[in-house]
């Protein structure tokens, strides 16, 4: 049961962590290595607005996802755009914004156990014989609140549809009269806020540390290398996979074992299936 | 409607489009025929304003230079450097070569994909009428646009263009690799929609038979340059024609 839920839990905030760098990647094809920097980014801003400006919590959340999104729009708008369709100058781009972010919270100082983010709910409830508390249960909640909101606007709103579209196939879309470079500005400000969701609802379990955007970043290309990049299935898939592997690993051999065990998964994906577990085969997209 | 003057191409120093001169008269199909690497292809991408794109991709890559003179002007209105999600707003769109479906969206989302710039009212008419021109489409539009047969998907596509609010229709040979069958239909329902909609096509093919009998007007195009022009009894009738194209 232990097993069962921290597993789960685990899987959730995987997923939580993937999706925003997997839904731009999805639409622009750009891989944003920039996504674990932003997502600390939202932890220090939160804490600044929440202690140094006395911003109620709410409002300081809010705040700093408005303020993200607004500087993934700007990084597509003023420096990816410049370097799109050629992949190692775009992930060499966001890879040095993202560090230029993180390194400049270390320089500025960020580096105590003070910067943390209090839970949403104070204490902890008894289930099953596991005493879970609050604030991981709701992560539970809105990892699959997001995963239903995803799906819905992907489904059925117009920009959600146009942004598959645009992710499928470049020239029809444009042809459809959709302006692509609008539509990578939207997943990047998406992604950017998904970024700071996961954030705000994960950052309260530990502290805020410049390495977590890292270890962010890590995970992002993890799951979405095994779950198949650019399938949302595949992100789930993937972070539950590597989830529930970590919590076995580390009860049944060592925590030391963990990060072994799920750079094997990396390896043995890409030796059997190099697109991923749901990673779509390009046979299906053409018949003529 | 159309007006095409002087237009060029140049893929790096490879002329694709050499001194092309025509014009497309409101309400009526045209033609363009002519065998592979005519430049066809390239007649429509610059038309549709898709070779812009192109153009955009290969200066970031540092890749082949593309080069475009001449003029198109639609509905008197100089259109040569406007961008294509702009064109189609005017009215210009294309229904690309071999089909461009998403094939990872529904039937009905690459219907709805299509009315992206359509208004809610604009749109629910038209997937009406192309339900009622494709009952076929109807019955699969839970389907995954790959996992149609290739006449479906061509249906699909001509579908996702009617969804635009297109005035002018560019179909890049739309019959390619289809059975006779669903060739002659294909041909019927292009007929019908100018027809009924009145709606301006602009159509491509290599081979001109099936298409002829509803062309108004016909060009044909030899490596990059228009050979011969005339109305569709005039094309017939012509040696040359029957020959290279008509397999007479």
């Amino acid at each position: 049961m232990n097993i069962f839920i921290f597993g789960l839990v685990n899987s959730v905030i995987l997923a939580l962590i993937a999706s925003g760098f997997a839904l731009v990647y999805g639409v622009s094809r750009l891989a944003n290595f920039a996504h674990g920097a932003l997502y600390i980014l939202v932890g220090f801003a939160t804490w600044l607005f929440l202690n140094r400006l006395g911003i109620n919590y709410i409002g300081s959340i809010l705040l700093s996802i408005i303020i993200v999104s607004a500087i993934g729009a700007a990084i597509y708008r003023l420096l990816l755009i410049r370097v799109k369709g050629m992949p190692a100058s775009e992930i060499i781009a966001s890879l040095a914004i993202g560090i230029a972010i993180m390194e400049l919270f270390r320089w500025r100082g960020f580096i105590s156990e003070a910067y943390m983010l209090p839970p949403f709910v104070k204490g902890s409830v008894n289930i099953a014989g596991v005493f879970i508390d609050w604030q991981r249960l709701i992560i539970i909640g809105v990892g699959l609140g997001m995963m239903l909101f995803l799906w819905l606007f992907t489904h059925h709103t117009k920009v959600g549809l146009s942004l598959r579209a645009i992710a499928q196939d470049k020239h029809a879309s444009i042809m459809s009269g959709i302006e692509p470079d609008r539509t990578a500005v939207i997943s990047l400000a998406m992604g950017s806020a998904l970024a700071g969701i996961a954030a705000v609802v994960i950052l309260p379990l530990g502290n805020i540390t410049v390495e977590t955007g890292y270890m962010v970043l890590t995970n992002a290309i993890a799951v979405c290398i095994i779950g198949g990049l650019g399938s949302w299935a595949g992100v789930f898939a993937g972070a539950f996979l590597l989830g529930f592997t970590e919590i076995l690993t580390a009860a049944l051999i060592g925590p030391q074992w963990q990060m072994v065990v799920v750079l094997l998964f990396i390896i043995l994906t890409l030796i059997l299936k190099p697109s991923g577990l749901l990673g779509r085969q390009k046979e299906l997209e053409e018949r003529v | 409607m159309l007006e095409i003057k002087n237009l060029m191409v140049f893929y790096e120093n490879a002329l694709a489009l050499n001194n092309v001169t025509f014009t497309c008269q409101e309400g009526q199909i045209t033609g363009v025929f002519g065998p592979n690497g005519a430049g066809k292809s390239t007649l429509m991408y610059t038309i549709s304003g898709i070779i812009l794109d192109m153009k955009k991709t290969e200066v970031m890559r540092g890749g082949e230079r593309i080069t475009i003179l001449g003029e198109i002007q639609f509905k008197g209105e100089d259109t040569t450097h406007i961008k294509p999600n702009e064109r189609t707003r005017k009215g210009i769109v294309l229904c690309p070569e071999r089909r461009r479906i998403f094939p990872e969206s529904s039937t009905l989302e690459n219907l709805k994909i299509g009315g992206y710039l359509a208004t809610r009212q604009e749109a629910k008419k038209t997937l009406e009428y192309v339900f009622s021109l494709f009952p076929a489409l109807k019955d699969l539009k839970n389907r995954e646009g790959g996992f149609l047969s290739g006449g479906e998907q061509q249906m699909l596509a001509i579908g996702r263009a009617l969804m635009a609010q297109p005035k002018l229709l560019l179909l890049d040979e739309p019959l390619m690799g289809l059975s006779p069958a669903i060739q002659s239909r294909l041909v019927q329902a292009i007929k019908e929609i100018n027809e009924r909609t009145g709606i301006t096509i602009l159509i491509t093919e290599q081979y001109a038979q099936p298409i002829l009998p509803i062309v108004d007007h016909g060009y044909v195009m030899e490596k990059g340059t228009i050979v011969l022009a005339g109305t569709a009894k005039e094309l017939t009738d012509n040696p040359h024609v029957k020959a290279a194209y008509l397999g007479a």
